[in-house]
């Protein structure tokens, strides 16, 4: 404020000192004579004027400051001293007589000192520039430099020269300030205790007397708030404590929290508002602080009895004053934060122990997902999405989401997600639209960027992901695609590898289709049938755990083998093709029926039934012998067809021994001309689910070991310890691997010389390259 | 297959069949044509990328390299090995490249 006003004082000084050398060139600028105290008497008067505020017409005040500039360069002695110390000697008396008048106004102390500071201070600036030339020419060349003051020792700062406008403010405070300061102080003390009960106070008056302590170190450049912090501040925050630690004790009785703290912080934000209208704005935070610590940090034990029961009975309007209050202090928070996240982990782990029935993985998947926005919009809402609070939702989430149903098995989530996903990206999704689809997958990830073991996860994922893909009962490919990338933003390229590579394969299959269709026409060969194929690569597959039965490929089916075989040899170079027959499947017609009815089946009963074309009647034995199946599965294929009713068991005996015989049903009939005869894909069986779980440990050795390597080649010799933080920290994102684990990958990694015990040191390691 | 048919199976005219093929959906998978599933290098199975090219993420270039001796190996894997030992780590036979996978 005070800067800004500094400004327009020097517009209107350079202005006055423009008019001033345009009458000097008229006149003379050259030293002269001059009679001291006839010129003083002259300035005395107009200063009088001056200080007081009255009337000086313009010409006075401009010989007046020839005055000033004669006395100056005076001849043969200049005048200055004589004239800087009778001014010092006026502005003495003229401040000590107002002292009196001051003084002994003691009912109305305040309004006194505030009206004759108003008036002095002004005129002391007016002062100010009517010395201009004393203050430029005398007293800025006497006066020490920073450096002197900063280095020179004994200098008596008493004895340093002011220019008038600091000269008139020092004595302000030397004969005002000082011997009235502990009425003063008192007075602003109890008005604004009075301002506190609600009592009428005069806000211009107590500001401008406050103000006054700062106005009057204007020129004290290192020390501006010095005189106000020792001489008002100090006081004003102890009496500040002293009064809100009784007015928090008086709110403590008889009231309930609630009401304590809507109390407090209408009386913060009154405080607040009552710092602005008094105080320095270096005092702002001060105040908050002091009244913070009397009404927050004193009784912390008792505001934080309160959450438990708030933070449980969703007492929303008292949880934003909670957190308001609570925040303000050191370390306040955390035990509200605790409740929060332990009363979310209950909510959720209740809301999950409570599903049953057939759609496990839907209810749990989107309790969770219920739990988790309830409260991350309370957090937004409430609590102004602080993070410690974001934090403990996070943690109680990743609690609720790797709980584990059963202590003695493996925990069901990631299982139970993976089939979440499943159930949205098959295609038979009941009447859910493709945005729909989209907006539930994409708050999957939520839930599984909660997972520990986001590769078993991954396990169960891409099985079925396998089947949606060689079955082709994905809602769409681009889906697909999406939701690999998503895992793949939430967990990396490495951990979608596998996903992408069975992806891609299936596009790749699609291409090697049309290219083995081209090579056929060039080669003029025909199949005869409509043949597709799906060339998958071996190891990114999940594939491998259930051992199929043998076949002897149909007769029918030997052309289309061969050729595609010949083609996929030409293309490229050291790969060999194994033909997975309990995934294919094909489609019939019928050819014995008035209706002629279009069959798809699975590869097995396709070469079953394909048999009967070669006789109408076959025993078990005999259908073996021909398929080469074993045993379980051709009984499992044929019973299947029975069940159907293409074939029928002329023995009518239950169980299928190989003595049976069986014929097709030559009066088969369906209302429908293209049907499907349902496969036996066996239920996911709980051996199925250990082993998925077996091959994710086997999957973890190989990451763990990939891990170590890196990290070993990275740093070429690590100690034990720190080898073994790094791959927790690298393989956390994925899995939380025990520590035995990776000792042993250690050990197979020292084994096939990847690494190797370091020479040096007992428990280090050295990587070999 | 012969045998299946009995009296009527190999003569039989197409349009007598009771089922024709009218479409199939094979499933095939490809590996490497090895002897051994196992890099003997690195012992990490020759489908899946070696550790090194695991670690640096470069899974699609680990190709499989046979030498005359139809010993195979990660190509990586047999290309440091040759620095050291031009000979094939399985049979001590010297090395000579007879094919890379693609």
């Amino acid at each position: 404020m005070y800067v800004e006003r500094n400004k327009n004082l020097h517009q209107k000084h350079f202005a006055q000192q423009a008019s001033f050398w345009a009458q000097k060139i008229t006149m003379s600028l050259k030293p002269r004579r001059v009679d001291f105290s006839e010129t003083w008497g002259k300035i005395l008067a107009t200063v009088r004027g001056v200080i007081t505020l009255s009337k000086v017409p313009r010409p006075t005040w401009n010989d007046r400051f020839s005055d000033v500039y004669a006395l100056c360069v005076a001849y043969p002695e200049p005048l200055a001293e004589q004239l800087y110390n009778e001014t010092k000697n006026f502005l003495e008396q003229h401040v000590q007589s107002l002292y009196k008048i001051v003084n002994s106004s003691l009912d109305n102390l305040l309004a006194t000192y505030h009206a004759y500071w108003q008036e002095y201070s002004k005129g002391a600036e007016y002062m100010n520039q009517l010395y201009g030339y004393l203050n430029s020419q005398y007293i800025r060349k006497q006066k020490l430099s920073d450096a002197d003051l900063a280095y020179g020792h004994g200098i008596d700062l008493d004895e340093q020269l002011m220019e008038i406008g600091e000269l008139a403010l020092d004595i302000w405070r030397r004969l005002m300030i000082e011997p009235l300061k502990g009425n003063l102080v008192q007075q602003l003390l109890q008005e604004i205790e009075k301002d506190r009960e609600g009592e009428q106070t005069n806000q211009a008056i107590l500001h401008g007397v406050i103000n006054s302590f700062v106005h009057v170190e204007e020129y004290n450049k290192k020390g501006l708030l010095k005189l106000y912090q020792d001489l008002f501040e100090k006081r004003f925050l102890e009496e500040t404590g002293r009064y809100y630690r009784k007015e928090a004790g008086r709110y403590l009785t008889g009231t309930t929290c609630s009401e304590y703290m809507e109390k407090v912080i209408q009386r913060l934000s009154d405080e607040e508002m009552r710092s602005r209208k008094f105080l320095h704005p270096s005092s702002y935070d001060k105040v908050t602080h002091e009244c913070q610590q009397r009404f927050v940090a004193d009784h912390l034990r008792f505001l934080h009895g309160e959450c438990h029961d708030m933070v449980r009975k969703d007492r929303r309007e008292d949880m934003r004053r909670m957190y308001t209050l609570l925040r303000t202090v050191h370390n306040g928070l955390m035990l509200m934060v605790q409740e929060v996240e332990d009363h979310i982990k209950e909510t959720g782990l209740d809301a999950i122990s409570n599903i049953t029935g057939d759609n496990l993985p839907t209810q749990f998947v989107e309790s969770v997902l219920e739990v988790h926005s309830r409260f991350s919009h309370m957090i937004q809402k409430t609590l102004s999405g602080d993070q410690q609070f974001i934090c403990a939702l996070d943690k109680a989430c990743s609690s609720i989401v790797n709980s584990r149903q059963d202590q003695r098995s493996p925990c069901k989530s990631p299982e139970w997600l993976a089939k979440y996903c499943d159930m949205l990206l098959k295609r038979s999704t009941k009447g859910m639209s493709e945005s729909e689809v989209d907006d539930k997958l994409s708050a999957s990830i939520t839930v599984f960027k909660y997972l520990d073991d986001k590769d078993v996860y991954q396990k169960f994922y891409s099985k079925m992901l396998a089947k949606r893909l060689i079955q082709g009962n994905s809602v769409s490919m681009d889906a697909e695609e999406a939701m690999i990338n998503r895992l793949k933003q939430a967990c990396g390229y490495e951990f979608t590898n596998k996903l992408h590579r069975m992806y891609t394969d299936i596009n790749v299959s699609a291409e090697h289709n049309k290219k083995f269709n081209e090579w056929m026409r060039e080669n003029k060969e025909e199949l005869g049938i409509h043949f597709n194929i799906y060339v998958l690569q071996a190891g990114a597959w999940p594939l491998g755990l259930t051992n199929p039965s043998p076949l002897n490929i149909p007769q029918e089916l030997e052309k289309s083998v061969k050729m595609f075989d010949m083609f996929y040899k030409e293309r490229f170079n050291g790969r060999k093709l194994t033909w997975l027959h309990q995934l294919c499947n094909g489609e019939v017609r019928t050819c014995f029926l008035k209706k002629s009815y279009i069959i798809t089946l699975s590869m097995y009963q396709m070469a079953v039934l394909l048999l009967f074309n070669g006789s109408d009647k076959l025993t078990m034995a005999e259908i073996q012998s021909s398929t080469q199946m074993a045993e379980g599965e051709l009984g499992k294929n044929v019973q299947s067809l029975v069940d159907a009713k293409l074939l029928i068991n002329l023995d009518g005996k239950e169980q299928l021994t190989p003595n049976v015989v069986l014929t097709v049903n030559v009066e088969y009939t369906n209302k429908r001309t293209k049907f499907k005869i349902p496969a036996l894909y066996q239920k996911e069986t709980v051996q199925e689910v250990e082993q998925a779980h077996k091959a994710v440990d086997e999957d973890r050795k190989l990451y763990l070991q990939a891990a170590i390597v890196r990290i070993m080649k990275a740093r070429k010799a690590l100690k034990h310890n720190t080898l073994i933080q790094e791959v927790i920290s690298q393989s956390r994102a994925r899995f939380n691997p025990s520590i035995s684990m990776i000792k042993r990958c250690i050990e197979q990694l020292i084994n096939k010389e990847y690494i190797a015990r370091s020479n040096d040191a007992a428990d280090e390691y050295t990587y070999i390259a | 297959m012969a045998d299946t048919g009995g009296d009527n199976g190999p003569g039989k005219k197409a349009a007598d069949k009771m089922f024709s093929l009218k479409k199939w959906n094979a499933v095939a998978m490809w590996s490497w044509d090895v002897e051994c599933d196992t890099c003997a290098i690195c012992r990490v199975q020759v489908m899946d990328a070696c550790l090194r090219c695991q670690a640096e993420n470069k899974q699609e270039d680990c190709v499989v390299v046979w030498g005359e001796c139809n010993h195979s190996f990660h190509n990586c894997c047999m290309s440091l090995w040759v620095k050291q030992n031009n000979r094939c780590p399985l049979c001590q036979q010297e090395w000579v490249v007879q094919r890379i996978g693609k």
